[in-house]
């Protein structure tokens, strides 16, 4: 349990190289934070810099007020659950999970004691007598979880734990890791380039591009206010959709026109985008805020390119202008491709960004969307 | 095989023997005794050209059996044949080889063999601590950290090892005359261990290329410092490795010749004694091949311990 807070922090590997361009970052008692990016945004760097692996170029990490930037990793008061587990390969179970306790001194009935009890908590308490390479993945995984959950850490690491495991045990083994997280409490950073992992597990996601911040906030901040047009096209399954449109305003009405359609929006619900006149404005729609409507109301109509049963919904994919636009639709709607299908938006589910900048351009009605 | 088939036979045999067939007969002159020759299939004499039953004669016969042919056998044994012979007129007996005899001949007839094996065990451990120190060493820099010109540092250590023995000779006699350790085992382990060096560059560079960064890093984390993380998780990982390296290192001195004729004078290694008993007893086959065996039995048994650690100098170690 403790507070982390990262000022100013970058690294930099070569001359043209840099690993991090700018990280802050102040992370509350007890929280779950999820770092995802694509790969090489600098997520796992700066994790290594937080446990000491890697050296800093500029800038603060204080964990609990106190500036740990240059103290030795076994002195931070961390633990790291690491990407190929790095559980030793020479000693027992027991062994690696003991490893920290037995380097503290402490009394062997002691370690034995928490050694069992981490053990427990990870379900392998019947394993700690057999050698890393007599266990599966999943297992070692789970070892790897107990070494560093034994040491009880101010500040817990996660680097793409999940990563090497395969997709089944990849979904248990995330609900364990939250059911743990909260029984410990301990303030948790988790790496990650799995979106859906993420959201599923963070109590706030830091989206990072380029070595970074992009965007903080809560999986909920993410999804329905991403901060720009990377968020929006990295965080979903699949991404949202961009159309980039011509914006004109007449009289009260908004028009954003598209090659396939014509939206129409009133100027008093958007009046955000009045300044976008006769510029290029980008619309993103995620996928499930496709309305399937009769083909006389649709905003367009469209004919189905593929259609990918999924189980719980479908997701239907056509072209538009050329590229691929994807829609979720219930699972028992009867589509099939070469249907033509009529759409239309969710209008209240709408996001903009500019078109220069990318940014998104906040909606007044966003708030309204809280209620929902 | 015996002085005896060394001289008396010919073609020699493949596959030694290990038993001899005697025959004791009687006429007037005493007793004789004729061995079986494969070469002639047939006994022909062996030894005086008679003997007559007493004590003198007979421990004479035992020791020239013994001698001549590797056969121990008991004067109460000979007398007890020579009783049949007075009783039937002649009797054939075998006797089983001893096996180490020839080895036992060698260090007891080798000037300064058993000596030598020391001065060599003592120079190859000294060339295992000094290449696998520093080679070591310098294994895990190249396979753990990043400078500018390392593999083109990693290629020229090899370099040492370009040049023939007999090139440098002669420098390394004055070199190592003046540092006042010509003809001492340490002067000789220095002289392996500059060839050896390179080779435990690459072989444990590649051992410790093989263990992953992250064992050394979450130990990191646990507790250790880097120097504890190198003791507590790669080395214990790279042992086996390291042993297989030091095997190169012991074999590489231990069979050393030409190096070793020039810089030993009173000190010689044994593969020295042994290339100087071939030379100067140009007949005694047995012997040199006693000495041979006794040259090569320890590469084998060390590389028999250690077999199944080689494939591990090539980056083999299960994690």
């Amino acid at each position: 349990m403790a507070t982390l807070e990262l000022v100013d922090l970058a690294k930099r590997f070569s001359k043209k190289v840099w690993g991090v361009k700018k990280m802050d970052l102040e992370v509350n008692e007890k929280e779950f934070i999820v770092l995802l990016g694509p790969s090489g945004c600098g997520k796992t760097t700066t994790m290594r810099m937080i446990a000491g692996l890697e050296e800093v170029t500029r800038g603060t990490i204080q964990l609990d007020g106190k500036d740990i930037t240059d103290i030795p990793p076994r002195d931070r008061g961390i633990s790291m659950v690491f990407q190929n587990y790095a559980i030793w390969p020479h000693m027992t179970v027991f062994e690696n999970i003991a490893f920290s306790l037995k380097l503290k001194r402490m009394p062997g009935n002691e370690i034995k004691q928490r050694v069992q009890e981490t053990a427990d908590m990870v379900k392998i308490g019947d394993l700690l007598k057999r050698l890393p390479g007599q266990l599966s993945g999943g297992q070692q995984q789970r070892v790897a979880l107990a070494r560093a959950l034994a040491v009880k850490p101010k500040l817990f690491l996660m680097d793409e734990p999940l990563s090497n495991l395969d997709a089944k045990l990849r979904v248990i083994m995330r609900t364990e890791l939250k059911a743990i997280h909260q029984q410990t409490e301990a303030t948790s950073i988790f790496v990650t380039h799995d979106q859906s992992e993420a959201m599923s597990m963070a109590d706030r996601i830091v989206i990072m591009k380029d070595g970074e911040i992009v965007q903080i906030g809560s999986p909920d901040d993410v999804y329905f206010r991403s901060a720009n047009m990377f968020v929006a096209g990295f965080i979903g399954t699949p991404p949202a959709n961009f159309f980039i449109t011509q914006c004109t305003i007449n009289n009260s009405k908004i028009s954003l026109k598209y090659s396939d359609f014509t939206l129409e929006l009133s100027s008093e619900e958007f009046e955000e985008l009045k300044e976008y006149n006769n510029k290029n404005l980008v619309l993103a729609v995620r996928p499930e805020d496709f309305l399937l409507v009769p083909k006389d109301k649709a905003l367009f109509t469209n004919k189905i390119l593929v259609v990918e049963p999924q189980g719980s919904h479908q997701v239907v994919a056509f072209n538009v202008n050329d590229t691929i636009v994807k829609m979720i639709v219930p699972a028992e709607t009867k589509v099939k491709p070469g249907d033509i299908i009529g759409l239309n938006f969710n209008l209240k589910r709408l996001h903009f960004f500019n078109s220069e900048t990318e940014n998104r351009i906040p909606l007044k009605s966003e708030f309204l969307n809280d209620a929902n | 095989m015996s002085d005896y088939e060394t001289y008396s036979e010919w073609p020699k045999p493949l596959v030694p023997s290990f038993k001899a067939s005697f025959i004791i007969d009687k006429d007037i002159e005493g007793y004789h005794l004729s061995i079986f020759n494969k070469s002639e299939n047939d006994f022909m004499p062996f030894g005086p050209l008679s003997f007559q039953d007493n004590e003198n004669d007979i421990d004479k016969l035992q020791e020239f059996i013994k001698r001549q042919s590797n056969c121990k056998i008991s004067t109460r044994k000979i007398i007890d044949y020579l009783r049949v012979v007075d009783n039937k007129s002649m009797v054939q007996f075998s006797l089983n080889k001893d096996l180490l005899a020839n080895y036992i001949l060698f260090f007891q007839v080798v000037n300064g063999a058993p000596k030598a094996v020391l001065n060599s065990l003592m120079v190859a451990l000294t060339t295992i601590a000094i290449s696998l120190t520093i080679g070591g060493m310098g294994g895990y820099a190249f396979a753990r950290y990043f400078f500018k010109g390392k593999s083109i540092l990693k290629l020229s250590v090899l370099f040492v090892r370009m040049f023939p023995a007999v090139s440098l000779a002669i420098p390394m006699v004055i070199i190592l005359a003046r540092m006042g350790l010509y003809d001492q085992p340490l002067g000789l382990s220095l002289v392996y261990s500059v060839g050896q060096i390179s080779l435990s560059i690459w072989i444990t560079a590649s051992v410790f290329m093989s263990i992953p960064v992250s064992l050394e890093e979450a130990a990191m984390i646990f507790g250790t410092s880097k120097v504890g993380a190198f003791w507590h998780v790669t080395l214990p990982l790279a042992l086996p490795g390291l042993a297989a390296c030091a095997m190169y290192s012991f074999i590489g001195s231990w069979n050393e010749v030409i190096s070793a004729v020039v810089l030993t004078q009173f000190n010689p290694t044994f593969p020295v004694v042994v290339y100087k008993a071939l030379v100067g007893s140009q007949g005694q086959i047995n012997l040199i091949t006693a000495g041979s065996a006794a040259q090569a039995l320890p590469a084998i048994i060390f590389t028999l311990i250690i077999r199944k650690y080689i494939i591990q100098m090539w980056g083999g170690v299960k994690v």
